[in-house]
């Protein structure tokens, strides 16, 4: 019997989760439940949610693969009863418990608990916002509802104050249909994360909630959440009038970033009757190009990184060259550079000029720094 | 269906010892029924703290304790065995325990389901030792063993002891007891009763006179006969060489003089207990060798090999 094997029915329902759920999940923890056998069959799934992660512990017998799992709450959920509606004939939406009637031959099955269980733990934590007691909040919920998508979650640690986490998508632009090309796997968004802390007693001032913009990290590419400042909070104001402002300023500022990327796109395409076809370059983001040069018998690659401010701010230039290589046997690099003429007002081709100028003179520096460094190893 | 709070959940320490042991020792992850009793204890607290016992005992009155004295235990894919004949009288289905290894001490969804449908069939609940008023109560106890995730630790299993409470839908948890014997456990023993059942063996031979009741019970009476001589037969191989006749002579005033009688008789119940012991060898042996034959065939179901 293989150590440390997963059992096939096993692996492919946690494959079939790990590449299907529209938000990213990660398996941790892989162990064995048997005495003698080293099959894995239990393990821990990080499941984003509100902005943060809930860890659900999934086990399956590696004795009887074909029997349902069990799945274990995170230990601050130990009132999470997802099933329990059942019972209340009051409740229309109760839910129809899939580990009755389980086929292990189907690899959907955990991918389709998985999603349902996180539904109704939204609705679980939905419910338990709404039982706070707190007139503020009350009234933030009943204005924001109309929004899709919103989720929201009471923190309940004892050595910690309450707070009630809202995380609220922004935008109704889908950025994936944006960028021309992208090939993103799940659903690029950005979300504002509000989290207000729990004052039970009536205030004139409530103070302001903690605001933080969060991005899906793949968006990093085009549009950088850092780069944007978030519109000061008012004294008295509340959701319903603080996102439309937000929001304006966020889609004017994310149109540039994806116009930004034409420009990013035209420099690439200036510099190649310069330096000859890029060796590589990336076709969506056109954040970075390499291009292969020579000077005489010296032979390097240019590697150009544009930023998300460009023209703004100049590309970094690196040369690395094919033919000197260090004590490591990897090739010689030169530092990072941006310091060469530059004004954004500029055109494409200008730039691109400038940048060939620059690296006509530079990589005489650099072909001495890489015969040096070559006598200094040997 | 009535909802009180269990105070104390207590188990011997040799039932504990042997749970853990099946869990130890089982190939996969195990669950079970647990038997026991509950009685109902007038708080009598020994402790010279007059102020604390009065005022506990004012605000508590009679408290419910819970023994588990007895389990059953099966690979936890196989269903509770809830409808197995349980003829102890003395003891109740108290709740269930489930074991299962390297996972968080926590109750799972399985685990609420579970609990909640043997909770709610009504065939189970049970009337408490004692009792001053009538009272029902369902099997709420809950019962779970882990190991832990670090192999290196100092400890190698877990527990954590539940009463789960129709009120607030939750799991209580709840400490508990384990009783072991000794002058300091004394007072545990109070409500123990030293009753083991007897094995339920009809073995009532019908008089002479049955033969000539109407030729409709005729044939009924003959197979009452038949199964009668069988169980006489059976009971004359378990006192097979000592018969009631060498009985009797340990009996009365020259009882004394019968030491090589009686040492015959023990010699006999040794050899009997000795080849008693090899028939649970060889069987167990059986059981192995089929318990390793499932488990190849489950592996090939299960694309392994």
């Amino acid at each position: 019997m293989a150590i440390d094997a997963i059992p096939p029915l096993i692996a492919a329902q946690m494959n079939y989760l790990v590449t299907h759920t529209p938000f990213s999940v990660k398996v941790e923890n892989m162990c064995t439940g048997g005495k003698n056998t080293g099959l894995l069959d239990r393990f821990s799934l990080v499941i984003p949610f509100c902005l943060d992660y809930i860890k659900w512990d999934v086990i399956y017998n590696a004795v009887y693969p074909l029997a349902a799992p069990d799945i274990i709450f995170g230990p601050e959920d130990e009132n999470f009863r997802p099933y329990h509606a059942l019972r209340d004939a009051s409740d229309s939406k109760s839910l129809k418990n899939p580990l009755t009637e389980w086929n292990s031959r189907d690899p959907t099955r955990l991918f389709s608990l998985v999603l349902q269980l996180r539904e109704s733990y939204k609705a679980y934590q939905k419910k338990r916002v709404e039982e706070v007691d707190d007139d503020r909040l009350k009234f933030e919920i009943s204005t924001m509802l109309s929004r899709e998508g919103i989720e929201m979650s009471l923190s309940s640690n004892i050595d910690k104050p309450e707070e009630v986490k809202f995380a609220v998508p922004l935008l109704d632009l889908d950025l994936n249909k944006m960028v021309a090309g992208s090939t993103w796997r799940h659903h690029q968004k950005i979300y504002l994360q509000v989290i207000y802390p729990v004052g039970r007693k009536y205030s004139s001032a409530p103070s302001a909630p903690r605001l933080k913009l969060v991005s899906s990290p793949e968006l990093k590419a085009v549009f950088s959440i850092d780069d944007f400042r978030l519109p000061a909070w008012l004294d008295g104001m509340c959701m319903a009038e603080y996102l439309p402002t937000l929001e304006e300023m966020l889609e004017s500022q994310i149109k540039d970033a994806v116009s930004f990327i034409e420009s990013r796109r035209k420099l690439i395409m200036a510099l190649a009757p310069l330096f000859g076809r890029p060796v590589e370059a990336d076709p969506v983001f056109c954040r970075k190009a390499t291009f292969l040069s020579s000077s005489g018998v010296f032979t390097f690659l240019v590697h150009v990184a544009i930023p998300l401010q460009f023209p703004k701010q100049q590309p970094s230039l690196m040369l690395q060259s094919s033919q000197h290589f260090n004590s490591q046997g990897l090739p010689i690099k030169s530092p990072v550079t941006a310091e060469y003429p530059w004004s954004p007002r500029w055109e494409t081709s200008d730039m691109a000029d400038r940048i060939f100028d620059f690296i006509v003179e530079e990589c005489l520096n650099f072909k001495k720094y890489c015969n040096e460094s070559m006598l200094q190893n040997r | 269906m009535d909802d009180l709070p269990i105070h104390n959940i207590q188990i011997s320490g040799t039932t504990l010892a042997s749970l853990l042991h099946r869990f130890f020792s089982s190939s996969g992850d195990i669950h079970g029924l647990l038997f026991g009793h509950v009685s109902f204890s007038t708080t009598t607290s020994l402790s010279d703290d007059l102020t604390a016992s009065s005022s506990s005992a004012a605000s508590d009155g009679p408290t419910l304790t819970a023994t588990i004295t007895d389990f059953l235990s099966i690979p936890s894919h196989f269903p509770l065995p809830l409808h197995h004949p349980h003829n102890n009288p003395s003891s109740v289905l108290l709740g269930w325990f489930s074991g299962r290894r390297k996972t968080p001490l926590r109750p799972s969804l399985k685990d609420s389901t579970n609990t909640i449908s043997l909770i709610s069939s009504t065939s189970h609940s049970f009337t408490p030792q004692n009792s001053p008023y009538p009272l029902s109560l369902p099997p709420s106890v809950f019962l779970l063993l882990t190991t832990p995730f670090q192999e290196q630790l100092i400890h190698t299993h877990e527990y954590k002891a539940f009463q789960y409470r129709v009120s607030s839908y939750s799991f209580d948890p709840k400490s508990l007891a384990i009783i072991n014997i000794g002058p300091s456990f004394r007072s545990h023993y109070g409500s123990f009763s030293p009753i083991s059942p007897f094995p339920s063996m009809s073995c009532d031979l019908r008089g002479l006179n049955a033969m000539v009741e109407d030729d409709v019970e005729k044939v009924e009476s003959l197979m009452g006969i038949k199964r009668g001589l069988k169980d006489q037969k059976e009971l004359d191989l378990c006192a097979e060489g000592f018969e009631i006749g060498r009985l009797g002579k340990l009996m009365g005033s020259d009882a004394s003089n019968y030491t090589g009688e009686l040492e015959h008789l023990y010699d006999k119940m040794l050899v009997k207990l000795d080849s008693l012991a090899r028939l649970v060898e060889n069987s167990s042996a059986k059981v192995l060798e089929q318990e390793n034959h499932n488990m190849k065939l489950r592996y090939k179901v299960a694309g392994l090999e």
